[in-house]
């Protein structure tokens, strides 16, 4: 990552008053909070702040035990990271897939200190799937010696649109079991702190336009490519959710007016052409096949497999190109477990979009493999957390 | 496709307590069979007859299609089946290095060649993703997942292709049942074929390929994982259903006496 994109991004303009001092402060803590970890240098950089405030008010929040300093390296040179101090708590992630649930948890500088999956069932139910959740996020805080008030926040991603004002499932019949599902008030009682709850795509978004391969760039539009189709805009650093949580919803764009019917009631949906039960029926006649196992085949050299993710990345290409052509990103993250096929679905896919973008002298717009691998969405949910815990005050400071 | 391991019309008698009825199995490879039912279902007495521990006492037990006798659990390892029971069986004073070799351990010359075997059990873990802090640590020291993991472990040292689980899950916490879980997948993505025997229908649907019912020891119903719901596997289960036709393969070997 390097300085000079962070601070486009960072960048307003500082109060020089001593009256500012208290911004200052929140804008160091809200950098090292986004960030993870930053040496004092890279603060500056991305505050705007001089390098001796920015060492006074380090020093400052040290000795106060909000910042935590310990020696580096960068480019040869000794330095001063920066992290938030454990002592400010911990927040969780949970990422809710078609297959499997992933938790993250981590402390205030988003370090991650534990993290675990879970295997679920197809079509599994939002009471058992919210339980298993709340079970393991309890086990994982005592695993790591947390105290019963030091979780301050959860986040979590469901594979459908959610509405994130109430944290309800929006959708009608996209995820079985999920429909109308009130995550947010469900686990708030349960942990008694406050829940954010969003589509795992756009978490998915959100971590990688911040931590991930999309950091530096505007507009950042991610795709989640795994047994669903689903996809999430960051437009300025925030996401674009729409009326219901419904905005992005690549795998319901129409690709083919007269296609199969989809699980959501329409037509030619992008799923019913690269959703994973449409890729793995192609290679029926095989066995029970899952996901991992045509990835694990196209990536050994098998030809159907590999003619089966080609096709999927030259579909991918033509839907993400209308979606380029709405909202002109720089960069088209793609993530998911699909991604795990690497340049074998990028290639095909960048093909299909450069045909289909407009011309633009900033040429076609790039498309990149997620750098958060699996763990994007709950990354994101770990990011929604600790916005929360930020917006409530509960991390000790105001922003 | 053929299937590594068949279990045709077998049954199996503890005195007048009928354990095992004209049960039919087909483990293909690559494949996570479950065996799901409640208590007193014959699901153990299964895994004991695919371990050699148990002999049936009627029916055939064929190993790529050929008829065979699993008289004992060396004989069913030379198979190529390997099992994993409730219990364990690790030896709690003794570390991991050592309950893995147990038995076969590595010489070099006249002395155990402690390296290579430390070597081994670092591989055969870390392929397993298994998170066990150190393998010069005595079992005892070891949580419940860790503990069967250790146990799985020793059950994949001589690359068997069948691997029967026998309750993985049963008495360990939410995490230790996903780490136990992912496990399980991440056999199937080696190329094993498993055996996962259970009660936990939840358990068994997130993993499995396929799921064979087994009611007061008899075959209620086979399911596709993808296409069964809870509620008809806990139908066939509690008997609430009756036994779904069941669908069988192309290349299944044939069975005496047929469908009932």
């Amino acid at each position: 990552m390097c300085i000079v994109t962070e601070v486009r991004t960072d960048r307003v303009t500082p109060g020089s008053q001593t009256s500012l001092r208290e911004a200052n402060r929140a804008r160091i803590v809200s950098a090292v909070q986004q960030r993870g970890s930053l040496t004092q240098v890279e603060l500056a950089g991305t505050t705007g702040l001089s390098p001796a405030t920015v060492s006074n008010i380090v020093k400052e929040l040290s000795a106060a035990g909000v910042l935590h300093t310990a020696p580096s390296t960068r480019s040869g040179r000794r330095a001063q990271l920066v992290t938030l101090a454990r002592s400010l708590g911990l927040v969780a992630g949970v990422h809710f897939g078609a297959r499997s649930m992933r938790v993250a948890l981590a402390d205030a500088s988003l370090r991650v200190i534990s993290e675990e999956r879970m295997p679920l069932a197809p079509d599994h139910r939002a009471d058992v799937g919210l339980r298993r959740a709340a079970m393991l996020v309890e086990e994982m805080a005592a695993s790591v010696e947390a105290g019963a008030g030091e979780l301050l926040a959860v986040g979590i991603g469901v594979p459908a649109p959610v509405d994130v004002r109430t944290g309800t499932v929006s959708s009608a019949g996209l995820l079985r079991g999920w429909d109308g599902a009130e995550v947010g008030t469900e686990l708030g009682a349960t942990f008694g702190v406050p829940v954010g709850v969003d589509n795992d795509a756009n978490l998915g978004a959100l971590a990688e336009a911040r931590l991930g391969a999309g950091a530096g760039y505007d507009p950042v539009v991610y795709l989640r490519v795994s047994h669903g189709v689903g996809g999430g805009i960051v437009l300025g650093g925030q996401l674009l959710r729409g009326r219901r949580g419904a905005a992005g919803e690549i795998g319901h764009v129409t690709i083919d007016e007269n296609g199969p019917v989809c699980r959501c009631g329409n037509r030619g949906c992008l799923e019913t052409f690269v959703g994973s039960h449409v890729l793995v029926g192609m290679l029926a006649g095989r066995g029970h096949l899952t996901l991992a196992d045509v990835i694990a085949g196209a990536l050994a050299g098998d030809a159907g497999c590999r003619r089966v993710v080609y096709d999927a990345g030259q579909h991918l290409g033509v839907a993400a190109a209308n979606l380029c052509n709405i909202v002109d990103p720089e960069v088209v993250v793609v993530g998911g477990q699909l991604a795990e096929a690497g340049e074998l679905l990028l290639d095909p896919m960048r093909t299909a979009l450069e045909q289909r973008t407009l011309p633009s002298a900033a040429g076609p717009p790039q498309v990149l493999a997620t750098s958060l691998g699996a763990w994007a969405e709950a990354r994101g949910a770990l990011v929604v957390a600790l916005d929360l815990a930020r917006d409530r005050g509960t991390l000790g400071v105001g922003v | 496709m053929t299937s590594v391991l068949t279990l045709a019309g077998v049954s199996k008698s503890f005195g007048a307590a009928r354990a095992l009825v004209d049960v039919d199995l087909e483990v293909h490879p690559h494949e996570v069979v479950a065996v799901v039912g409640d208590n007193g279902a014959g699901k153990s007495t299964l895994a004991a007859m695919l371990a050699g521990v148990h002999q049936p006492d009627s029916g055939a037990v064929l190993v790529d299609g050929e008829p065979v006798r699993l008289a004992s659990p060396a004989t069913a390892r030379q198979r190529g089946i390997a099992a994993v029971f409730q219990e364990l069986a690790l030896c709690d004073n003794l570390d991991v290095v050592e309950n893995l070799f147990l038995g076969h351990e590595l010489e070099a010359g006249p002395f155990l060649d402690e390296v290579a075997m430390e070597r081994q059990a670092w591989e055969l873990l870390d392929q397993l993703a298994a998170r066990v802090p150190s393998v010069r640590m005595p079992v005892s020291a070891l949580s419940g997942g860790q503990r069967r993991t250790v146990a799985i472990a020793r059950a994949l040292l001589g690359d068997p292709r069948v691997v029967v689980l026998d309750e993985p899950t049963a008495a360990l916490g939410i995490r230790q049942t996903a780490q136990v879980l992912t496990l399980v997948e991440r056999l199937r993505s080696r190329g094993h074929s498993v055996v996962l025997i259970s009660h936990s229908t939840a358990d068994v649907q997130a993993v499995a390929d396929r799921i064979v019912v087994l009611r007061l020891g008899r075959v209620n119903g086979v399911f596709d994982a993808d296409a069964a719901t809870s509620e008809d596997l806990l139908a066939a289960i509690t008997g609430a259903a009756p036994a779904a036709p069941r669908t069988r393969r192309p290349g299944a070997a044939p069975v005496e006496g047929g469908p009932r």
